[in-house]
């Protein structure tokens, strides 16, 4: 579905210049569900933006579906993102003054649906998520793995095939982490293709496919089980710190 | 985005922020009560005088002793101009052909009273033309008698309103009464004619000419007031009117002023008004303007993430900028229309307060007043919609929000 072919994405700041990836060459096949880990400032959060087509890669080439993603305009590319791709953040990013319901319609809004209809699919959306019952409520009244839903919900409002997460459960306790991690398998069963960034082995060792990053690049390919917690990057006292 | 749902997505995030937009609101309600209420000042004073001289007739000059060079002004603040005299009033009639009726006039106030009851009246001078010209119709009894200007009966005619309270249910006809220290026989009593030339001709008292000016010891007419027959050409007329008085006076001590010419210098008063009006207008709005957008731009760089969210899950740069676009031209017509409400309850207030105060908001600057509201919110809107439009999504929602 996804072919990544020598990307490369680098900031000019001043006289230097920095590569956040390089030659990064990868494919996602439809129904995947693909862990993306490493230490911090390896260039995880940039590989998400260019999937997600937030970011546009400084050399290389990306294919959704065959096609060229370059040459799309910035209109095409929000169709895409609207359609085809839901993010999930770290932060929840939930509009704070909208209820629930709300912030789930906001994709649908944007796309144009009836009122009526999107308050129905927002409902659906909503018990599939297991909050039925917090339909009303602000991101205020919310709890963290409660506000995760919602933005889960949100994601999957439009029914995209790509699902990008960064961190899904960075801010979340253990319990409401696996409520959403079990939600985000349960969607890559219907055949939705996951790519999630963590820094957490747990959550990487749920994925068919790690993908280990380091200075911008895809180091290491490995399989679910050989995921060890004793690997560096997992050392929780580093993340957000330089190597 | 459906229309209707940009609306609403602006108007919830409005009412977020209840105390911001209604201070940037406020400014568009003050600018646009100052607009409406001053325009309707202006238009109630041009509406009252146009219909005031639309009731006399066009083909009407008024002599008025004094000179002025500019018209519009009152005359009678320059030099000491020899008196207006019964004998030019005759003079005129003689020499002027086009000339139907002349109503020489004299004015004066006194208090009028019949047995224990008195009032304070204007006593205007004058002869049986005078009716015909300002169209004051009889009652009871006659009007003033015709013939000879000079001799001057001590008769009077009283105006409806002050018949009413002298005399109540009798009639006043053949009765004798005060005007200050004379006796006077009333031989009539108008119908209502209202109020005319700012005027309220249900109040006056009318005497012949003569009487009024010994009465209150005048050597010089108020004013000559000459109906002329329809299609004269006024500034011929005007011209040999002078000719007459240049010829009795040894100079042109008058002015003739006609309705035309009033109205004429009036309108342009009221367009210079409103010239003033139209700068006050467009100041306070750019203040207003200035206003939303400075509340707009805090509240774009406050909603980042939220715009960094909007684009990440797919909303275009077309349609980020109408949101905000929305959010602030809902303010400043929000605005117009509370100020036009307020401002038309004003005038209400006002009108109700002094009746004798004109004011009457014309239906141009509701419109405009309108429009520029549209305008503004457009203007002072862009430039934060644009900032809004133009954030990078993956910094945008790396702030905090
Ligand atoms: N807009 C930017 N301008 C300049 N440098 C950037 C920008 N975005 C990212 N970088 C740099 O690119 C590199 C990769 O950043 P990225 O956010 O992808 O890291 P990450 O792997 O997601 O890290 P973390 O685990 O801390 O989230 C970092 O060195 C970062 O400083
Ligand atoms: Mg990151």
């Amino acid at each position: 579905m996804i072919r990544l072919e020598d990307i490369w994405r680098t900031f000019v700041m001043g006289d230097q210049s920095l590569h956040a990836l390089q030659a990064v060459t990868e494919t996602f096949a439809a129904g995947e569900h693909v862990a993306i880990i490493g230490p911090s400032g390896s260039g995880k959060s940039t590989l998400l933006n260019i999937l997600g087509c937030l970011d546009k890669p400084t050399r290389g080439q990306y294919f959704f579906d065959g096609r060229a993603i370059e040459s799309l305009d910035p209109d095409e590319l929000a169709q895409l993102r609207l359609n085809e791709i839901g993010f999930i953040f770290q932060a929840f990013h939930l509009v704070p003054r909208l209820d629930a319901t709300a912030n789930i319609e906001l994709p649908m809004t944007l796309a144009g649906v009836a009122r009526k209809e999107r308050s129905e699919r927002a409902r659906a959306a909503l018990e599939s998520v297991g909050l039925g019952d917090r339909a009303g409520h602000r991101p205020a009244e919310l709890s963290g793995g409660q506000k995760q839903r919602v933005a889960i919900a949100r994601a999957i409002s439009m029914q995209p095939r790509l699902l990008l997460a960064d961190e899904p459960t960075g801010n979340l306790d253990t319990h409401s982490g696996e409520q959403i991690l079990d939600l985000l398998d349960g969607l890559n069963q219907e055949g939705i293709t996951l790519a999630v960034v963590t820094h957490d082995p747990e959550v990487a060792r749920r994925a068919q496919r790690v993908l280990e990053m380091r200075d911008g690049e895809i180091v290491r390919r490995i399989s679910a089980d050989e995921v060890s917690d004793a690997n560096p990057i997992f050392d929780r006292g580093r993340v957000g710190k330089r190597p | 985005m459906k229309p209707e749902d940009t609306f609403g997505y602006a108007v919830n995030a409005l009412i977020q922020q209840p105390r911001r937009a209604g201070l940037s609101l406020l400014g568009v309600v003050i600018g646009v009560v100052a607009v409406i209420f001053l325009t309707a000042l202006g238009e109630g004073a041009r509406l009252y005088v146009t219909e005031q001289f639309q009731t006399l007739g066009t083909d009407v000059i008024v002599v008025i002793p004094g000179k002025t060079e500019t018209t519009g002004m009152m005359p009678g603040f320059t030099g000491t101009p020899n008196d207006l005299t019964l004998d030019d009033a005759e003079a005129l009639l003689r020499r002027i052909p086009e000339a139907i009726l002349i109503a020489p006039i004299s004015m004066g106030n006194d208090t009028v009273s019949y047995q224990n009851k008195s009032r304070q009246v204007v006593v205007l001078g004058s002869t049986p033309a005078f009716f015909e010209l300002r169209g004051i119709p009889i009652a009871r009894g006659s009007g003033l008698p015709e013939g000879d200007i000079d001799r001057g009966a001590n008769v009077a005619v009283l105006g409806k309103e002050t018949a009413e309270e002298l005399f109540a249910e009798e009639n006043p006809v053949g009765k004798s009464i005060r005007i200050g220290e004379w006796r006077i026989r009333v031989i009539g009593v108008n119908g209502p004619r209202g109020t005319h030339l700012g005027q309220n001709l249900d109040l006056v008292t009318i005497v012949p000419v003569a009487t009024g000016m010994r009465m209150f010891n005048r050597t010089s007419l108020f004013r000559i007031m000459i109906e002329l027959r329809p299609g004269s050409d006024i500034e011929a007329v005007k011209e040999k009117i002078e000719a007459v008085i240049l010829d009795r006076h040894n100079e042109v001590d008058v002015t003739c002023m006609t309705p035309d010419a009033v109205i004429e210098s009036l309108s342009a008063i009221v367009g210079t008004l409103t010239l003033v009006l139209v700068g006050i207008a467009a100041i306070s709005l750019s203040v207003a303007g200035i206003g939303i957008m400075n509340v707009m731009l805090v509240a774009v760089s406050e909603r980042r993430a939220e715009i960094g969210l909007l684009k990440a899950i797919g909303a275009t740069h077309r349609q980020v900028l109408l949101v905000f676009l929305m959010e602030s031209l809902l303010i400043s017509t929000t605005g117009a229309l509370v100020g036009l409400g307020i401002g038309f309850a004003t005038i209400h207030v006002v009108t109700w307060m002094y009746p004798a105060m004109p004011a009457e908001a014309p239906i141009w600057a509701v419109f405009s007043v309108l429009a520029l509201s549209v305008v503004a919110g457009v203007f002072f809107g862009v430039l934060p919609a644009r900032r809004a439009m133009r954030l990078d999504p993956i910094i945008a929602l790396s702030s905090k929000g």
